[in-house]
């Protein structure tokens, strides 16, 4: 993900002279080309997260779009004062952007975890917040927040994700993106865990439930029409590599309210049990409850209820 | 609505500035009364050169930019502003009421002349050095004022601003430390010692000045030329102009009362030369 963003920031970079990527001395590999061919618009700030975001908050009310570019905690928890004041309140047009969602960064223990991002980010004034599912999410939001006036949160995956969009699909601002129709109910996701939807919703095909799989990209402007009719073919199970608290099941809930949805939700979510347990990715989404196996039993229990 | 005060220096502005500064606070019953007197020749001396010199160019790309990082001190900031015909006069009697264009801290919706909303101190340098690292790589003119308070050299952005701006050498950036040796609970020295300040900023690699803050001329000396990013050191006393609120901690909570209101007043119109 991080580099279908960086692709898509450097095309628009050589449209824009006005768009500027900061980065925390953070990007080895990663970042190195696009320093290279737009020296003009890079700058490695240093290890001063709080600084650094206060900086390209001024930076951005001179009329430049800047993009800040962290790990997971370092863009988002360490200098969160500066957002909410100088990017939020101020209106400027930052684009903060955090690599290692969830679990990513797996055995590099809990500092690099990032489970609490969205729900902070979440609650800021004026903040978009955007979890693409794969590659070519990213980089049609990376496009999108290139040409956004508005402070904004990307929430990014690392490498190697799965991919399960064409390039050319249609993608538009605020829509959840369908990547399988089913009749009994549906999976939402946010982030790259939608190869365990998918497997969820393959093993309850078995039993003869069927399904939807869609991925949630834009948190804070959700897509109405889509959860109206989702709701009312049966419940909604949500998956997220997040912390329960304040994460999209959290955000969901809170639009039904105030828009009047009746929504049968289940939230599979990290349950955050052991801070310290040391894994990969896979190992710590499994002990933390977000699993395949989470997801049916939260559908068989809809089920169960029902009968 | 213009109201065209002319001042002559920025020493007559300040004096004036004074007054509203010690009718707001007294309305209000709000507090930072010392630290707005503490800085409000710095402010002055500023707003009276700046460049352009009216407000009517504010949107102007290359205009200087002022930032007052020491937002409690806001009644200073918007008394000067009002004098200098930003905004009309009457807005300052409206302070920190319900439904008031202008509050306690500085705040920068709708009130003409605020670039930076301000309170939480520690944002206002990195936020100016941003403007003056975007001006200085699109070699945009103008410069960028940042007034900070001794108080907010305890913060880590303050140093961390002041390596950056060494960095990229910012020429274009002047950080005003309002030096009064008094912060929250106590002296700036009893609390986290600062001391030798001048030669932490030049270990930083700035031009360091260190002046009388309450003096015009001095300021106006030390903005007029600079090579890197400069400091001036603006030793100042808190509470300046009035006798019982000089130099004194309780002053940085308290509002003057009706009798300490005409007393007050009284001794800043005795200043006038």
């Amino acid at each position: 993900m991080r580099d279908a963003f960086i692709q898509s920031l450097a095309r628009q970079a050589e449209l824009n002279p006005n768009l500027v990527l900061i980065t925390g001395d953070l990007g080895y590999g990663v970042l190195d080309k696009f320093s290279q061919e737009f020296p003009n618009q890079f700058i490695n700030a240093g290890i001063n997260e709080q600084t650094m975001m206060g900086m390209a908050a001024g930076y951005a009310s001179t009329g430049k779009k800047v993009f800040v570019y962290s790990i997971g905690n370092f863009s988002t928890l360490r200098c969160l004062e500066q957002i909410r004041n100088d990017v939020c309140l101020m209106n400027n047009p930052v684009v903060v952007v955090s690599v290692g969602a969830g679990y990513s960064y797996g055995s590099q223990g809990y500092s690099h975890h990032a489970l609490e991002d969205i729900a902070v980010m979440r609650a800021l004034p004026n903040m978009e917040v955007l979890v693409p599912a794969d590659p070519i999410e990213t980089g049609h939001i990376t496009r999108y927040l290139s040409t956004s006036s508005k402070p904004a949160y990307l929430r990014l995956g690392k490498s190697n994700e799965a991919i399960y969009h064409e390039s050319n699909f249609d993608f538009k601002p605020g829509k959840i993106n369908e990547l399988q129709s089913g009749n009994d109910g549906t999976i939402l996701f946010s982030g790259s865990v939608g190869g365990i939807a998918l497997e969820a919703s393959r093993q309850l095909s078995h039993t003869g439930i069927t399904v939807a799989v869609a991925s949630v990209p834009f948190i804070t402007s959700l897509d109405r029409d889509y959860l109206e009719l989702a709701s009312s073919k049966g419940p909604i199970v949500v998956v997220e590599e997040h912390s329960k608290r304040g994460g999209l099941s959290s955000a969901i809930l809170e639009f039904a309210s105030d828009e009047n949805l009746t929504i049968k939700i289940g939230m599979i979510a990290s349950e955050q049990n052991d801070l310290s347990l040391i894994g990969d990715q896979d190992y710590l989404r499994e002990v933390n409850g977000i699993s395949a196996e989470t997801v049916i039993k939260r559908f068989k229990a809809f089920a169960a209820v029902q009968d | 609505m213009r109201h065209d005060f002319a001042f002559a220096n920025p020493e007559d502005l300040a004096r004036s500035a004074r007054k509203e500064i010690l009718k707001m606070t007294h309305n209000a019953k709000a507090s930072h009364v010392g630290s707005a007197l503490s800085v409000v020749d710095i402010l002055s001396t500023i707003y009276f050169n700046l460049t352009p010199p009216v407000p009517d160019s504010f949107s102007l790309n290359e205009r200087d930019i002022v930032i007052l990082s020491k937002g409690h001190a806001a009644a200073a900031l918007y008394s000067v502003l009002a004098l200098q015909n930003y905004f009309p006069i009457s807005w300052l009697e409206d302070y920190c009421k319900n439904g008031a264009q202008l509050g306690g801290h500085v705040t920068a919706k709708g009130v003409p002349g605020v670039e930076l909303s301000t309170g939480s101190l520690g944002h206002g340098l990195p936020y100016g050095l941003g403007i003056a690292l975007a001006r200085k790589r699109n070699s945009l003119s103008g410069k960028v004022f940042v007034v900070i308070s001794d108080g907010e050299c305890d913060e880590g952005t303050t140093w961390e601003s002041a390596l950056i701006a060494n960095q990229h050498k910012l020429d274009n950036l002047i950080v005003i430390i309002d030096r009064n040796r008094i912060q929250s609970l106590g002296s700036t020295e009893d609390t986290v010692k600062l001391e030798p300040l001048a030669d932490k900023w030049e270990a930083f690699g700035w031009e360091v000045d260190s002046i009388d803050g309450h003096n015009c001329s001095q300021l106006q000396k030390a903005f007029s030329s600079q090579k890197s990013p400069k400091c001036i050191i603006a030793n100042t006393t808190k509470g300046k102009g009035v006798d019982f609120m000089e130099d004194t901690v309780i002053w940085h909570y308290k509002s003057p009362s009706d009798l300490q209101l005409s007393e007050a007043l009284s001794q800043i119109e005795k200043s006038k030369k």
